[in-house]
């Protein structure tokens, strides 16, 4: 068995590993503007990621809009991921290739076209002003609401069909058996339904939360360049102010915390799964 | 009807392939040149005018390697330890390209190597780069809203212009450049940019990811008024935005774009032909009128009026300021970090 697993964890390691730790090693070296970075051995970036304000702060924000897009996705997805769970027939499997349409166009490109939503000339304000409810246009574009609508609208996929998975596995007629002792379907939601589904809530959440923890693209381009989250402050170090050593800091202390947060999630969901 | 078996199909498509390949002279004689450069209407106009214009006639095949200014400059860096780089020729903004040739990266340039090296205007004249394009990063202004026309850099922090002053993200080193000149300091030690880029936040000055949304921030008069490149001022008029521009009477922070040939490229030859191309008549004259950047050599001729709408007068061309590389090359990690903190932090 151990044989079959070697291929895939060798193409890993080579392809994945190697290059992070490559960049654990970079992490520690030290910053230098003509050749732009000098071999040593500091924790000095580690130090200024952490203890640095200006970046405690883009790291919470960064987590705070990881968080209310995950909610918000847990919410928005337990709907449709139950409707496609329970449907039959032919419409199930066009609705689930439907649902999976998104994800077939990049991120950056769906990003482009929330801006077109959501510009001071997109469709929205357009729309506003056809129907003389507004005469100025609303600032829509380049405020936390817009990173967090547009990031929940890109992930709302993943969730719907991880979650629509779980729910067809838990037997309907758990449902009636609520319904004939009584239960309305509202409880049977929560008290049956819910727990239940929590694997796919911890499996979905945990997607969704790493991929908003990371976000680059949306952020960028929807929340302007005062909006600041971790993934763009990494790009920023490398790309704009060839800081390599610093920039890769960041990127270790966003993988941590990404990785912390996510464990200590699992945990609180498994827990609440065990104990109903 | 003829059946053909597996192995005379092989045989049949093999030859055909290997004839074809024989007999496209593209292929059979073409020279590979690797050009590092922005994309865009940029890259398209290299395209035009320099690489299929002059280059391609001349038996080059120009495959452009699209990147962002600052990992192509890493890449000069980073590659010089190699014994072959990924580019015969890059360009680059003249304090990134300052950078490269700190390092040793680049070849030396001359009348030898790129004939028309010696058309080069002397004030722009460097011994590993060749100037391709320059203009200047001035006050560009709506004329139909800034009702006082700005001859001062003072006019970037008048309230008057509350929330209207636009500052590109990308060109921090620019604007702070103004921001030191304006307090007291000059473009050799960027004393006091500090106060000048609070000042703005002060203003709630609008901060925009690009120079497109600087043109359409001017467009939809969002903005009043940035500094920007007089070649973008002279491109959005044309488009029809009631745009004027002004270089202040403390100077202005020069915009020149250069190339030169990586010590290490794969093709030398062919980087330096690159560099010749650059600096014709013909490919400057495009640029000129295409994106409105002034000609580097003198053998370009513009026409008077297009000289009068993107040219600079003496007295403007002796105020640009003349930057320390070394400082900005020193210090630019440390000023975006100043930039970021104060209007993003």
């Amino acid at each position: 068995m151990a044989k079959l697993v070697l291929p895939a964890g060798l193409l890993v390691l080579a392809l994945l590993g190697v290059p992070m730790l490559l960049m654990l090693r970079y992490s520690f070296n030290s910053f230098d503007p003509l050749y732009l970075m000098k071999e040593a051995f500091t924790f000095g970036n580690y130090a200024r990621a952490v203890v640095d304000p200006y970046y405690q702060k883009i790291l919470l924000t960064t987590v705070a809009v990881a968080l209310a897009s995950t909610l918000l996705t847990t919410l928005l997805a337990y709907g449709p991921a139950y409707w496609l769970a329970r449907m039959e027939g032919r419409w199930k499997s066009k609705l689930t290739i439907l649902t999976m349409f998104p994800l077939l166009v990049g991120g950056v490109v769906r990003s482009a076209g929330y801006m077109a939503l959501l510009s001071s000339d997109g469709l929205i304000n357009a729309t506003l002003r056809g129907l003389g409810l507004i005469t100025v246009p609303l600032q829509l574009l380049y405020t936390p609401g817009a990173v967090v609508f547009a990031t929940v609208g890109i992930v709302l996929p993943y969730m719907i069909l991880t979650l629509a998975s779980v729910i067809e596995s838990i037997p309907r007629q758990v449902e009636d058996a609520a319904a004939n002792l009584g239960a309305r379907p509202g409880t049977a939601f929560i008290r049956v339904l819910m727990p239940l589904s929590l694997p796919g809530v911890l499996a979905g959440s945990t997607l969704v939360f790493i991929l908003c923890m990371n976000a680059y693209a949306t952020p960028l381009l929807l929340g302007g360049p005062q909006f600041q989250m971790m993934a763009p402050a990494v790009y920023d170090q490398f790309a704009r102010a060839s800081n390599w050593p610093f920039g890769a800091a960041l990127a270790f202390l966003l993988l941590v915390v990404t990785v912390a947060l996510t464990t200590l999630g699992s945990s609180v969901i498994a827990r609440r799964y065990k104990a109903g | 009807m003829t059946k053909l078996s597996r192995r005379q199909f092989l045989a049949t498509t093999s030859a055909a392939g290997a004839s074809a390949l024989l007999a496209s002279p593209a292929l059979a004689q073409s020279k590979e040149l690797v050009v590092g450069t922005w994309g865009g209407t940029f890259g398209d106009l290299l395209k035009a005018n320099v690489d299929e214009a002059l280059l391609v006639p001349q038996g080059y095949d120009v495959l452009q390697e699209i990147s962002g200014p600052v990992p192509r400059r890493t890449k000069l860096i980073t590659e010089r330890m190699q014994r072959r780089g990924s580019m015969d020729a890059a360009l680059l903004a003249d304090f990134d390209m300052h950078a490269a040739a700190r390092v040793g990266a680049l070849e030396t340039l001359d009348a030898g190597n790129v004939p028309n090296y010696d058309t080069i205007l002397p004030f722009l004249k460097k011994k590993t780069s060749v100037p391709l394009i320059y203009s200047a990063h001035v006050i560009v202004y709506r004329k139909d809203l800034v009702k006082t026309p700005p001859t001062s850099v003072q006019a970037l922090w008048d309230p008057a212009y509350k929330g209207k002053i636009g500052l590109s993200d990308f060109l921090y080193t620019s604007n702070m450049a103004y921001a030191a000149v304006a307090n007291g300091g000059t473009v050799d030690n960027y004393a006091n940019a500090e106060k000048g880029v609070e000042g703005w936040k002060a203003l709630e000055a609008k901060l925009l990811p690009s120079t497109e949304a600087v043109g359409q921030a001017l467009a939809s008069g969002d903005i009043w008024l940035t500094i920007i490149s007089a070649a973008r001022g002279y491109s959005w008029q044309k488009s029809g935005i009631d745009l004027a521009w002004c270089v202040p009477e403390e100077g202005a922070f020069p915009a020149v774009y250069e190339a030169g040939v990586p010590k290490n490229a794969r093709h030398p030859e062919a980087g330096l032909a690159y560099m010749n191309a650059l600096l014709t008549p013909d490919a400057q004259v495009a640029f000129a009128e295409k994106m409105g950047y002034l000609p580097t050599v003198k053998s370009a001729k513009i026409s008077p009026e297009l000289e009068a709408r993107i040219g600079f007068s003496e007295a403007e061309q002796n105020r640009l300021w003349t930057p320390d590389l070394d400082f900005i090359m020193e210090n630019q990690a440390g000023l975006l970090d100043t930039w970021n903190r104060i209007l993003k932090g």
